[in-house]
Protein backbone atom coordinates (compact mmCIF):
# COMPACT_ATOMS: atom_id res chain seq x y z
CA UNK A 1 0.00 0.00 0.00
CA UNK A 2 2.99 2.21 0.56
CA UNK A 3 3.87 2.09 -2.95
CA UNK A 4 0.12 3.01 -4.28
CA UNK A 5 0.20 5.67 -1.83
CA UNK A 6 3.33 7.34 -3.31
CA UNK A 7 2.32 7.00 -6.85
CA UNK A 8 -1.56 8.75 -6.02
CA UNK A 9 0.77 11.11 -4.37
CA UNK A 10 2.43 12.18 -7.87
CA UNK A 11 -0.21 11.28 -10.12
CA UNK A 12 -3.12 13.14 -8.05
CA UNK A 13 -5.00 15.54 -9.29
CA UNK A 14 -3.78 19.27 -8.19
CA UNK A 15 -5.45 22.27 -8.58
CA UNK A 16 -3.72 24.79 -10.63
CA UNK A 17 -4.11 28.65 -10.52
CA UNK A 18 -3.72 30.87 -13.58
CA UNK A 19 -1.22 33.66 -13.22
CA UNK A 20 -1.54 34.71 -16.58
CA UNK A 21 -2.84 34.44 -20.03
CA UNK A 22 -0.70 35.64 -22.77
CA UNK A 23 -2.23 35.08 -26.23
CA UNK A 24 0.99 33.52 -28.75
CA UNK A 25 -1.38 33.72 -32.00
CA UNK A 26 -5.32 34.68 -33.07
CA UNK A 27 -6.49 31.50 -31.68
CA UNK A 28 -3.90 30.09 -29.22
CA UNK A 29 -2.50 31.68 -25.67
CA UNK A 30 -0.25 30.43 -23.03
CA UNK A 31 -1.50 29.70 -19.62
CA UNK A 32 1.17 30.61 -16.67
CA UNK A 33 0.11 28.45 -13.86
CA UNK A 34 1.09 28.14 -9.99
CA UNK A 35 0.86 24.90 -9.30
CA UNK A 36 1.07 23.69 -5.35
CA UNK A 37 3.23 21.07 -4.71
CA UNK A 38 4.72 20.50 -8.58
CA UNK A 39 6.92 17.75 -8.73
CA UNK A 40 8.60 19.27 -11.64
CA UNK A 41 8.84 17.94 -15.56
CA UNK A 42 11.24 16.99 -18.24
CA UNK A 43 11.11 18.34 -21.57
CA UNK A 44 8.77 16.89 -23.93
CA UNK A 45 5.56 15.60 -21.07
CA UNK A 46 2.57 16.43 -20.85
CA UNK A 47 0.10 17.46 -18.41
CA UNK A 48 -4.20 16.12 -17.87
CA UNK A 49 -6.53 18.83 -17.43
CA UNK A 50 -9.93 17.81 -15.97
CA UNK A 51 -12.64 20.46 -16.48
CA UNK A 52 -15.78 20.01 -14.37
CA UNK A 53 -18.74 21.21 -14.66
CA UNK A 54 -21.75 22.73 -12.31
CA UNK A 55 -23.52 19.88 -13.00
CA UNK A 56 -20.55 17.56 -12.57
CA UNK A 57 -20.00 16.64 -15.55
CA UNK A 58 -16.42 16.25 -16.11
CA UNK A 59 -14.18 16.71 -19.21
CA UNK A 60 -10.49 15.87 -19.83
CA UNK A 61 -7.72 16.57 -22.00
CA UNK A 62 -4.00 16.28 -22.33
CA UNK A 63 -1.81 19.72 -23.17
CA UNK A 64 2.03 19.50 -23.64
CA UNK A 65 3.76 22.11 -21.20
CA UNK A 66 5.53 24.95 -23.19
CA UNK A 67 8.40 25.49 -20.14
CA UNK A 68 11.27 24.23 -19.64
CA UNK A 69 12.17 22.16 -16.19
CA UNK A 70 14.59 24.91 -15.19
CA UNK A 71 11.86 27.39 -15.07
CA UNK A 72 9.93 27.62 -11.59
CA UNK A 73 6.02 28.74 -13.52
CA UNK A 74 4.69 25.79 -15.51
CA UNK A 75 3.49 27.39 -19.05
CA UNK A 76 0.88 25.13 -21.45
CA UNK A 77 0.33 26.63 -24.87
CA UNK A 78 -3.52 26.21 -25.53
CA UNK A 79 -4.64 26.01 -29.34
CA UNK A 80 -8.35 26.40 -29.63
CA UNK A 81 -9.93 23.47 -31.44
CA UNK A 82 -13.31 24.41 -32.76
CA UNK A 83 -16.19 22.88 -30.96
CA UNK A 84 -13.63 21.22 -28.40
CA UNK A 85 -15.24 21.21 -24.87
CA UNK A 86 -11.82 22.24 -22.64
CA UNK A 87 -9.91 24.03 -24.99
CA UNK A 88 -12.15 27.12 -26.20
CA UNK A 89 -13.13 27.65 -21.84
CA UNK A 90 -9.07 27.66 -21.89
CA UNK A 91 -8.25 30.32 -24.57
CA UNK A 92 -11.31 32.37 -23.98
CA UNK A 93 -13.08 32.49 -20.62
CA UNK A 94 -10.39 31.24 -18.38
CA UNK A 95 -8.68 34.41 -16.42
CA UNK A 96 -5.79 34.92 -14.36
CA UNK A 97 -7.32 33.54 -10.41
CA UNK A 98 -9.43 30.66 -12.44
CA UNK A 99 -8.31 27.24 -11.05
CA UNK A 100 -8.96 24.12 -12.53
CA UNK A 101 -7.37 20.55 -11.59
CA UNK A 102 -4.34 19.26 -13.54
CA UNK A 103 -2.08 16.05 -12.54
CA UNK A 104 1.29 15.22 -14.80
CA UNK A 105 3.35 15.26 -15.34
CA UNK A 106 2.61 12.43 -17.49
CA UNK A 107 5.12 10.65 -20.48
CA UNK A 108 8.47 9.13 -20.32
CA UNK A 109 8.50 8.13 -24.12
CA UNK A 110 8.68 11.79 -25.82
CA UNK A 111 11.40 12.94 -23.65
CA UNK A 112 14.47 14.69 -24.13
CA UNK A 113 17.42 14.28 -21.91
CA UNK A 114 19.50 17.44 -21.86
CA UNK A 115 22.56 15.82 -20.58
CA UNK A 116 22.56 14.36 -24.06
CA UNK A 117 24.70 15.21 -26.83
CA UNK A 118 23.33 13.50 -29.79
CA UNK A 119 22.02 15.55 -32.61
CA UNK A 120 18.43 16.78 -32.27
CA UNK A 121 15.80 17.18 -35.25
CA UNK A 122 12.38 19.24 -34.49
CA UNK A 123 9.79 18.64 -36.86
CA UNK A 124 6.09 20.67 -35.56
CA UNK A 125 3.23 21.02 -37.40
CA UNK A 126 1.92 24.21 -36.12
CA UNK A 127 0.83 23.82 -32.11
CA UNK A 128 3.19 20.46 -32.17
CA UNK A 129 5.39 23.35 -31.77
CA UNK A 130 4.60 23.65 -28.22
CA UNK A 131 6.69 20.22 -26.42
CA UNK A 132 9.05 20.87 -28.92
CA UNK A 133 9.41 24.19 -27.72
CA UNK A 134 10.10 23.20 -24.02
CA UNK A 135 13.26 20.86 -25.33
CA UNK A 136 14.74 24.06 -27.00
CA UNK A 137 14.20 26.52 -24.47
CA UNK A 138 15.81 23.61 -21.92
CA UNK A 139 18.80 23.49 -24.91
CA UNK A 140 19.31 26.75 -24.41
CA UNK A 141 18.97 27.44 -20.45
CA UNK A 142 21.11 24.75 -19.60
CA UNK A 143 23.98 25.55 -22.48
CA UNK A 144 23.28 22.51 -24.71
CA UNK A 145 26.06 21.85 -27.08
CA UNK A 146 23.87 19.53 -29.18
CA UNK A 147 23.49 20.31 -32.72
CA UNK A 148 19.52 21.27 -33.40
CA UNK A 149 17.28 21.89 -36.48
CA UNK A 150 14.08 23.10 -35.94
CA UNK A 151 11.35 22.68 -39.12
CA UNK A 152 8.13 24.22 -38.21
CA UNK A 153 4.81 24.24 -40.48
CA UNK A 154 2.65 26.92 -40.26
CA UNK A 155 -0.52 27.54 -41.96
CA UNK A 156 0.35 31.56 -41.93
CA UNK A 157 2.72 33.74 -40.41
CA UNK A 158 0.44 34.61 -37.39
CA UNK A 159 -0.12 31.33 -36.99
CA UNK A 160 3.53 30.72 -36.04
CA UNK A 161 3.50 30.47 -32.12
CA UNK A 162 6.54 31.85 -30.08
CA UNK A 163 7.61 33.86 -33.16
CA UNK A 164 9.92 36.58 -31.36
CA UNK A 165 11.58 34.13 -29.15
CA UNK A 166 12.23 31.45 -32.34
CA UNK A 167 13.49 34.62 -34.14
CA UNK A 168 15.84 35.58 -31.13
CA UNK A 169 16.57 31.72 -31.03
CA UNK A 170 17.47 31.72 -34.44
CA UNK A 171 20.00 34.90 -34.25
CA UNK A 172 21.66 34.00 -30.69
CA UNK A 173 21.85 30.72 -30.69
CA UNK A 174 25.16 28.76 -32.52
CA UNK A 175 24.00 25.38 -32.24
CA UNK A 176 19.87 25.74 -33.37
CA UNK A 177 18.97 26.08 -37.20
CA UNK A 178 15.18 27.20 -37.42
CA UNK A 179 13.42 26.49 -41.12
CA UNK A 180 9.70 28.08 -41.48
CA UNK A 181 7.37 27.20 -43.83
CA UNK A 182 4.18 28.46 -44.35
CA UNK A 183 1.06 26.56 -46.08
CA UNK A 184 -1.88 28.62 -46.56
CA UNK A 185 -0.59 32.00 -46.85
CA UNK A 186 1.36 33.67 -49.56
CA UNK A 187 4.07 34.89 -47.52
CA UNK A 188 5.82 38.02 -47.51
CA UNK A 189 7.89 39.67 -50.03
CA UNK A 190 11.14 39.49 -47.53
CA UNK A 191 10.07 35.79 -46.85
CA UNK A 192 13.03 33.47 -46.67
CA UNK A 193 11.34 30.50 -45.65
CA UNK A 194 9.45 27.72 -47.56
CA UNK A 195 5.81 28.08 -48.74
CA UNK A 196 4.46 24.81 -49.27
CA UNK A 197 3.72 21.43 -47.39
CA UNK A 198 6.52 19.60 -45.83
CA UNK A 199 8.30 17.21 -47.91
CA UNK A 200 11.13 14.79 -49.09
CA UNK A 201 13.16 17.68 -50.45
CA UNK A 202 12.74 20.40 -47.56
CA UNK A 203 13.41 17.52 -44.71
CA UNK A 204 16.29 16.54 -46.98
CA UNK A 205 17.16 20.18 -47.00
CA UNK A 206 17.22 20.76 -42.93
CA UNK A 207 19.40 17.68 -41.87
CA UNK A 208 21.13 16.79 -40.43
CA UNK A 209 20.83 13.41 -42.53
CA UNK A 210 20.79 9.62 -41.30
CA UNK A 211 24.20 9.25 -41.03
CA UNK A 212 24.39 11.98 -37.93
CA UNK A 213 22.15 9.73 -35.61
CA UNK A 214 19.94 12.18 -34.88
CA UNK A 215 17.28 12.04 -32.35
CA UNK A 216 14.00 13.15 -34.02
CA UNK A 217 11.11 14.27 -32.30
CA UNK A 218 7.88 14.93 -34.79
CA UNK A 219 4.69 16.72 -33.28
CA UNK A 220 1.15 17.58 -35.21
CA UNK A 221 -2.04 16.98 -36.19
CA UNK A 222 -2.47 13.35 -36.99
CA UNK A 223 -2.00 13.49 -40.86
CA UNK A 224 1.07 15.73 -40.33
CA UNK A 225 2.64 13.42 -38.34
CA UNK A 226 1.71 10.78 -40.43
CA UNK A 227 3.24 12.23 -43.66
CA UNK A 228 6.78 13.80 -41.90
CA UNK A 229 7.29 10.45 -40.04
CA UNK A 230 6.47 8.24 -43.07
CA UNK A 231 9.20 10.54 -44.95
CA UNK A 232 11.64 10.86 -42.50
CA UNK A 233 11.83 6.96 -42.49
CA UNK A 234 11.83 6.68 -46.73
CA UNK A 235 15.01 9.33 -46.16
CA UNK A 236 16.70 6.38 -44.54
CA UNK A 237 16.21 7.85 -40.37
CA UNK A 238 16.16 4.86 -38.11
CA UNK A 239 12.33 4.34 -37.26
CA UNK A 240 13.02 3.86 -33.25
CA UNK A 241 14.95 6.93 -33.38
CA UNK A 242 11.85 9.31 -34.78
CA UNK A 243 9.87 9.89 -31.82
CA UNK A 244 5.97 10.83 -32.76
CA UNK A 245 3.24 12.87 -30.97
CA UNK A 246 -0.28 12.93 -32.96
CA UNK A 247 -2.70 15.36 -31.73
CA UNK A 248 -5.00 13.66 -33.09
CA UNK A 249 -7.26 15.26 -36.11
CA UNK B 1 -8.09 9.89 -35.83
CA UNK B 2 -5.43 7.85 -33.71
CA UNK B 3 -3.28 9.00 -31.40
CA UNK B 4 -0.16 7.53 -29.97
CA UNK B 5 0.48 5.65 -26.88
CA UNK B 6 1.88 8.49 -25.07
CA UNK B 7 -1.40 10.26 -25.36
CA UNK B 8 -2.82 8.08 -22.48
CA UNK B 9 0.57 8.20 -20.30
CA UNK B 10 -1.52 9.13 -17.39
CA UNK B 11 -4.48 6.69 -17.96
CA UNK B 12 -1.33 3.78 -18.31
CA UNK B 13 0.12 5.19 -14.92
CA UNK B 14 -2.92 4.99 -12.92
CA UNK B 15 -3.09 1.34 -13.49
CA UNK B 16 0.41 -0.05 -13.71
CA UNK B 17 1.52 2.98 -11.01
CA UNK B 18 4.68 3.62 -13.01
CA UNK B 19 4.91 5.44 -16.41
CA UNK B 20 5.29 3.14 -19.13
CA UNK B 21 5.60 4.38 -22.30
CA UNK B 22 8.95 4.53 -22.25
CA UNK B 23 9.10 0.84 -21.81
CA UNK B 24 8.44 -1.56 -24.29
CA UNK B 25 5.89 -4.20 -25.53
CA UNK B 26 6.74 -7.08 -27.69
CA UNK B 27 3.80 -8.39 -30.41
CA UNK B 28 1.95 -10.78 -30.25
CA UNK B 29 1.69 -11.25 -34.03
CA UNK B 30 4.62 -9.64 -35.63
CA UNK B 31 7.31 -10.16 -32.98
CA UNK B 32 8.36 -6.55 -32.94
CA UNK B 33 9.39 -4.55 -30.36
CA UNK B 34 8.18 -0.93 -29.92
CA UNK B 35 7.99 1.88 -27.28
CA UNK B 36 4.41 1.23 -25.67
CA UNK B 37 4.24 5.48 -26.12
CA UNK B 38 4.88 4.87 -29.71
CA UNK B 39 2.02 2.03 -30.28
CA UNK B 40 -1.07 3.85 -32.34
CA UNK B 41 -3.95 4.68 -29.65
CA UNK B 42 -7.60 4.75 -31.09
CA UNK B 43 -10.36 6.47 -28.62
CA UNK B 44 -13.81 5.62 -28.14
CA UNK B 45 -16.06 4.51 -25.39
CA UNK B 46 -12.54 3.45 -23.85
CA UNK B 47 -8.65 2.86 -25.66
CA UNK B 48 -7.68 0.59 -28.13
CA UNK B 49 -3.40 0.36 -28.40
CA UNK B 50 -2.20 -0.98 -31.66
CA UNK B 51 1.44 -2.34 -32.85
CA UNK B 52 2.79 0.30 -34.71
CA UNK B 53 4.02 -2.08 -37.07
CA UNK B 54 1.28 -4.68 -38.01
CA UNK B 55 -1.71 -2.89 -36.10
CA UNK B 56 -2.18 -5.67 -34.33
CA UNK B 57 -4.36 -5.46 -30.71
CA UNK B 58 -1.91 -4.44 -27.46
CA UNK B 59 -4.30 -3.72 -25.37
CA UNK B 60 -8.17 -2.57 -24.87
CA UNK B 61 -8.91 -0.23 -21.97
CA UNK B 62 -12.81 0.07 -21.01
CA UNK B 63 -13.28 2.94 -18.73
CA UNK B 64 -16.25 2.08 -16.48
CA UNK B 65 -17.30 4.30 -13.73
CA UNK B 66 -14.17 4.57 -10.73
CA UNK B 67 -12.43 1.75 -12.70
CA UNK B 68 -10.62 0.56 -15.54
CA UNK B 69 -11.48 -3.14 -17.59
CA UNK B 70 -7.82 -3.81 -18.94
CA UNK B 71 -6.58 -6.56 -21.18
CA UNK B 72 -3.32 -6.96 -23.19
CA UNK B 73 -1.70 -8.78 -25.48
CA UNK B 74 1.82 -9.60 -26.52
CA UNK B 75 4.82 -9.40 -23.99
CA UNK B 76 5.23 -5.94 -22.16
CA UNK B 77 8.10 -5.03 -20.37
CA UNK B 78 7.58 -3.07 -17.28
CA UNK B 79 9.19 -2.15 -14.16
CA UNK B 80 8.11 -2.45 -11.47
CA UNK B 81 7.55 0.28 -9.09
CA UNK B 82 10.22 1.48 -7.10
Amino acid sequence: MERLAGTEARLSWRVATITESKPESPHAKTLVLDVPGWPGQRAGQHVDIRLTAEDGYQSERSYSIASAPETPALELTIDRVEDGEVSPYLTEEARPGDQFELRGPVGGYFVWEATSDQPLLLVAGGSGLVPLMAILRQHELVGSGAGTRLLLSARTLEDVLYRQELEALRDRAEAVTVHLTLTRDTPPPEWSGWARRVDRAMLEAVGPGPDARPRVYVCGPTPFVEEAAGLLVEIGYDPRSVHTERFGG
Amino acid sequence: MHKDGNAIAGVLEEIFTVEVTAETRTCQSCGQENAIGAHRLFTGAGYVLRCPNCSDVAATIATVPGDYRVTLFGAWSVQPPQ
